[in-house]
């Protein structure tokens, strides 16, 4: 194998123009790591390290657009004012994300670009209708962060192209959160992790709503039913109670009805009550 | 598939290093089977357990899933690096008067997680303490000990830390 650092984006979509499909990024090199031990990249002859690439660095508001680069660590997000002021459930899932070590090397897009179905900065992105910009050597184009991932822990994104930054429409809403359900508090591979933005209007009434899934569906997703049930009503005890059931019937229609079910379906609708039971009236 | 080799050049415990390594080698690998720095451990080499936590650039990581590659241009700190002058660092003398050691193979990358919590904030409430730790399993569950270790060696001065 070889092992190539490029100085700069256009270099490096050069190489990908040629070599893509034999190139293995690495970003933070977390999860690539992995997978080489795990003898999963005997096909690849390089490994292509995007760290000096100053065009994925940096996270930055304009244009009421929320902007975080590729290559930010999730140390970086656990520590900007920027993101805990205007998507403050992405911080909240830095916290608990992995372990203190793997934060301090682990990139938001290497987390994306994996496409693992518990990738735990999914779902706190697709409630903020994240996109994220994607260069190759021919141009740029926008995709929508729910549209990465193709399965599990597979990316729709060509060989040839590298995740540059996610753009992410700001919170508005008074309530955002992000849970996850794990065997331990730290170093826990999610089982089931969830974000939610919700906020009122002056009736008390729902107004808006976000709500994605991750982990336990095949990959993380926008669930628009359980929202369109929401909206407009007053959050009683029983009406998010009954939006967890929706929610868990949801999910059990995408997975399809496993041994883990009975475990899961209620995991998931007290997850639900747990992350919104603030906004009960 | 054969490996080609990649130069590399960073300071480890204070020295520089310039090595020429296999591209696919772990940093790791680097530290104990190149530079026969054996301090840092191998436990689970998937970034489950924290045996084999090293400080780069002031972080703590995992040296298990990181490229030797990577380390190029970095000032790498690992256990060894923790004394200075045959005198024991103040989290090393510390672990020694708790007892916080027992079979020793989580001690070091948990020497190291403290020294880098150290490094960002000198003075850790209990939950920052937890919290830096947290990636590091020690299976003797000797935890109280280690974390009156650290306490300990928040509130000493002696030694060379």
């Amino acid at each position: 194998m070889n092992y190539i650092t490029p100085d700069n984006l256009k270099d490096a979509l050069n190489f990908l123009a040629c070599h893509g499909e034999d190139t293995e990024i690495v970003a933070g090199g977390t999860d690539v790591m992995i997978d080489l031990r795990a003898g999963k990249l005997e096909q690849k002859k390089n490994l292509l390290d995007i760290r000096n690439l100053a065009e994925l660095k940096g996270i930055d508001f304009k244009d009421e657009k929320l902007f975080i680069g590729a290559g930010v660590t999730l140390t970086e997000i656990n520590r900007s004012d920027t993101i805990k002021k205007y998507a403050p459930a992405l911080v909240k899932c830095s916290t608990t994300f992995a372990g203190r070590q793997i934060r301090n090397r682990a990139t938001i897009g290497g987390n994306v670009a994996h496409s693992s179905p518990c990738g735990d900065t999914i779902p706190p992105l697709v409630i903020h209708e994240a996109v994220a910009l994607i260069a190759n050597k021919t141009g740029e184009k926008l995709i929508p962060v729910e549209a990465i991932a193709s399965g599990p822990y597979q990316s729709s994104l060509s060989k040839d192209s590298i995740i540059v930054k996610f753009i992410l429409k700001p919170c508005r809403a008074n309530f955002t959160d992000f849970q996850k359900i794990g065997r331990r508090k730290e170093l826990a591979v999610s089982r089931m992790s969830m974000a939610i933005m919700a906020d009122k209007d002056e009736q008390g009434r729902i107004s808006f709503i976000r709500v994605s899934l991750g982990a336990c569906t095949p990959i993380p997703q926008r669930m628009d039913e359980v929202e369109q049930f929401l909206m407009g009503k007053i959050p009683t005890q029983d009406l998010i109670w009954d939006a967890g059931k929706i929610l868990a019937e949801k999910m059990a229609g995408v997975t399809g009805r496993r041994a883990s079910s009975v475990y899961k379906e209620p995991a998931v609708q007290g997850l639900f009550m747990r992350i919104l039971y603030p906004v009960v009236l | 598939m054969e490996d080609k080799t990649v130069c590399i050049e960073f300071t480890i415990n204070r020295e520089k290093k310039a090595l020429q390594i296999p591209s696919r080698m772990s940093a790791l690998t680097v530290i104990r089977d190149i530079l026969g720095l054996t301090g840092t451990k191998e436990g689970c080499g998937v970034g489950e357990c924290g045996a084999c936590t090293i400080e780069v650039d002031g972080q703590a990581i995992n040296s298990c899933l990181m490229f030797g590659a990577q380390l190029d241009g970095c000032n790498v700190l690992t256990v060894e690096g923790l004394e200075k002058e045959g005198q024991l660092h103040r989290i090393q003398k510390a672990f020694l008067d708790n007892h916080a050691v027992q079979c020793g193979f989580c001690t070091p990358g948990i020497l190291m997680s403290t020294h880098a919590l150290f490094e960002e904030n000198a003075n850790p409430d209990d939950e920052e303490i937890t919290k830096a730790i947290a990636g590091n399993i020690c299976r003797c569950t000797g935890y109280q000990q280690i974390f009156a270790s650290i306490k300990d060696a928040c509130s000493t001065k002696t030694g060379n830390g």
